[in-house]
């Protein structure tokens, strides 16, 4: 039994050490969180922190919500606030906790990105009934157990028609057939192909126009792998094949790869959706033709803005739609994100 | 090498836990101290001490708004601080718990109506609201809220409670696991298990019940359905490894696979939110202030520990683990032992399974992500050999909440997600070594 006690002993230490460690290194960057307490009765109005703004998001590998948190950051340091940022890594439940964590630490607001649009309501009603408000940018909350003060996102609808419009471009004059890369489980690309489509039947309804049909519409499931593989199956039944619009960069690129691999890369067109930065590079390769672009800095730039605005007393809007911007090939020559590539 | 505990070693054994109950302890003294921070003040006393402050400073002949925010305890500020200003004599021309713009509209109001505002009592939240510089009369400066108090985030109950509720679904899985352990098993399968029995439960719910309208004899036919599941998937387990000779983590491991897969493909890959809201009672609800999955905890722990420590069975189970071929030409039953451990694991992963989608209200096929490793950790710092024959109930409940505490404690430390990676493969590596430690202290 000395053993153990010797072990149980030495764990003890080891533990006590490695806690001591962390918290001395997350003090030096945490200079606003804590420090004395005033001994005087009454606080100031205003203090050197306005807050803390808790941001979880759906996943920080995803570029697009690191750029979505780093201008969250940016934006709140300007007024005050400081924002904690963390990634629910696709996991609604460590998302849930997140925003139990959130509560106790006090946060002024709470800004998500649901990891599931549906299965998040019990932690808003949670946040709710705490008395912090809740907004929600990119991918909105879909129920009615919580309640969110404002979403903000990217207009997914007049993105898909910019795409509708290019494709009409692409091939109004020959006619022609597409295939869509799907992501159907998210409403944003729900709406991206809507607006496409719309566009598309619109083109179709003229009398004399050359056909642009649709012939297949599958699950790409917005990764550059299932991109791949349904592009792959896709152009060995329709070897005609004339354009493809995927709902995303990755499953766009996923896409090419496959049409390089089948050598149909000159024959089959592609119209992708994002503009991230792989995206925008290969837009400027020409292997992509072109992009609706969202603005992620924008979007955690209004964040912020509609946060602010809520402290100040003003009525925030329920949704706020950023819209989203065509870009081709002579944008990205022009683009200064992608000089130094 | 290990056999059944005697009796006069078990105080041996409560020493031995004992440890692990001081390493828990050292932690939480250790987070209390690092996150004292301070409070935002509200409550009652809050509520007070503006009210003195107010009418110390500007007198009884004085207007007052009286403006707190949505918290629970924002109510009794409110009330407090009215009640003391008016016993004062101060005019309260309006009392406001809600959102900053409820605020604005007050303060408006409360101008228009010819007053002037000579102080507004806030909450410390309230205070900060950047509503008051809009109106040129009134501004920041003239918002009185109370000090904060100095207090560790950590050791807020409200924080305690939520560290407890967090680790009950993790701890619920690890009896299963511990069990498993300690017969010289391992169980990948029980992350997939917990997606497994939330959608079943849902889907039977959805179903054959009436989707929102479901009475609660359904509800629970549904919860017995998706546990039921999870038990067939654990006596597949024990089969594949005890008639056929496949070791444990292939079984298993095909079985994370394939419960996943079923999941997905019976809720077609969608969450699924036809539930009564009164499904939400066993995950979601409190009963005298605590959590409900905490007393599942609890109760499920205490018949854990009357069953591997007072029963035949569990004398088995530390049996088979220490010497499966011992065991066996003493006469214990080893396969059958076997199969219903991993039968308790895959029916303790359901319930786990089932209390998680009570909490979130929906079933939702992504759940459980490897909620293997986290339950596996839990068991091993717990200080369960992993050789088996040896570990205690108890002690997974330990390991479970030292876990817990660690990534709670950093969380409130904004600790990034990447540096408690590094921290909890430490201690668990840890934790290990110690059992290592052990073992050479003893073949000695």
């Amino acid at each position: 039994m000395s053993m153990d006690t010797q072990t149980r002993l030495a764990i003890v230490l080891i533990s006590a050490l490695l806690v001591s460690g962390c918290g001395d290194n997350s003090q030096v960057s945490n200079s606003t969180g804590s420090g004395p307490a005033t001994s005087d009765n009454s606080a100031p109005a205003t203090g050197e922190s306005k807050g803390l703004i808790g941001y979880t998001t759906m996943s920080l590998t995803n570029p697009f919500f690191k750029v979505i948190g780093d201008s969250m950051t940016e934006e709140a340091a300007k007024h005050g606030y400081e924002v904690i940022v963390v990634s629910g890594d696709d996991d609604v439940n460590k998302q849930s906790n997140q925003i139990d964590d959130f509560i106790v630490k006090g946060v002024s607001a709470i800004v998500l990105t649901p990891c599931d649009p549906r299965s998040i309501g019990q932690a808003i009603k949670k946040a709710n009934d705490k008395g912090i408000p809740v907004f929600t940018n990119d991918t909105g909350y879909d129920g009615d157990e919580g309640l969110v003060e404002c979403h903000i996102a990217t207009d997914n609808l007049q993105g898909g028609r910019l795409a509708g419009e290019a494709m009409v471009k692409l091939l109004g004059e020959s006619g022609g057939t597409v295939l869509v890369v799907h992501k159907p489980d998210a409403s944003s690309c729900l709406l991206r192909v809507q607006g496409f489509t719309e566009l598309v039947d619109a083109h179709n309804a003229k009398d004399g126009s050359a056909k642009i049909e649709v012939v297949a519409t599958l699950d790409g499931k917005g990764s550059r792998e299932a991109g791949y593989a349904v592009t792959k199956d896709s152009i060995v039944s329709n070897p005609n094949l004339s354009a493809i619009f995927a709902i995303n960069d990755p499953s766009a690129l996923g896409a090419r790869s496959a049409l390089e691999e089948a050598g149909k890369q000159d024959q089959v067109t592609i119209i992708g959706f994002d503009g991230e930065k792989a995206g925008k590079e290969a837009i400027l390769k020409g292997t992509i033709l072109c992009d609706p672009i969202q603005f992620p800095d924008q979007m955690g730039k209004t964040t912020i803005e509609m946060i602010l605005k809520y402290f100040d007393g003003d009525d925030v809007p329920k949704e706020i739609l950023i819209p989203s911007k065509m870009y081709y090939k002579a944008d990205a020559e022009k683009d200064p994100a992608l000089q130094s590539g | 090498m290990n056999e059944t505990r005697p009796k006069p070693q078990r105080w041996a054994a409560f020493a031995n836990n004992y440890g692990m109950v001081l390493v828990l302890l050292i932690l939480i003294a250790a987070f209390s101290v690092l996150t004292l921070e301070r409070q935002s003040s509200t409550g009652a006393d809050a509520g007070r001490v503006v009210a003195r402050d107010i009418v110390n400073a500007h007198g009884s002949s004085s207007t007052v708004v009286v403006v707190a925010g949505l918290k629970p305890p924002d109510e009794s500020f409110l009330r407090e601080a009215t009640d003391a200003l008016e016993a004062a004599g101060v005019t309260v021309a309006a009392t406001v718990g809600g959102r900053p713009a409820d605020a604005r509209r007050a303060i408006e109001r409360v101008l228009q109506e010819g007053h002037s505002i000579d102080a507004i009592a806030a909450t410390g939240d309230a205070a900060r609201w950047s509503i008051y510089d809009r109106f040129e009369s009134v501004g920041n400066s003239r918002c009185v809220s109370a000090a904060p108090t100095l207090w560790p985030t950590f050791a807020k109950s409200e924080n305690i409670l939520n560290v407890a509720n967090q680790t009950a679904i993790y701890a619920i899985i690890a009896i299963g696991m511990t069990m498993v352990i300690i017969t010289a098993g391992i169980d990948l399968s029980v992350g997939s298990l917990v997606a497994l029995s939330a959608v079943a439960a849902a889907v039977f719910i959805r179903d054959a019940g009436d989707g929102t309208e479901t009475g609660a004899g359904l509800m629970i036919v549904g919860c017995c359905v998706g546990m039921g599941i999870c038990a067939l998937g654990g006596v597949f387990n024990g089969v594949m490894i005890t008639r056929l000779g496949i070791p444990p983590f292939i079984t298993t491991l095909a079985m994370m696979l394939m419960a996943r897969g079923l999941a997905r493909r019976l809720s077609d890959e969608l969450s699924i939110q036809a539930l009564p809201a009164s499904f939400t009672w066993i995950g979601g609800a409190a009963t005298f202030g605590i959590p409900n999955p905490v007393f599942l905890m609890v109760v499920l722990y205490g018949v854990a520990h009357v069953v591997m420590s007072r029963t035949v069975f569990g004398r088995y189970a530390y049996a088979v683990g220490g010497n499966a071929e011992a065991a066996r030409l003493s006469g214990v039953p080893v396969k059958r032992v076997i199969v219903v451990v991993y039968t308790l694991c895959g029916a303790l992963a359901g319930l786990g399974g089932i209390v998680q989608s009570s909490k979130l209200g929906s079933g939702d096929p992504k759940l459980g992500l490897m909620f293997e490793l986290d339950v596996i950790a839990a068991v091993v710092v717990g200080g369960t050999s992993l050789m088996g024959g040896e570990g205690r109930i108890f002690g997974t409940l330990i390991g479970a909440f030292i876990i817990a505490v660690i990534k709670n404690g950093m969380n409130l430390m904004k600790v990034g997600a990447p540096e408690q990676q590094i921290v909890l493969g430490a201690v668990v590596l840890l934790a290990v070594l110690v059992d290592t430690l052990k073992r050479r202290g003893t073949a000695h």
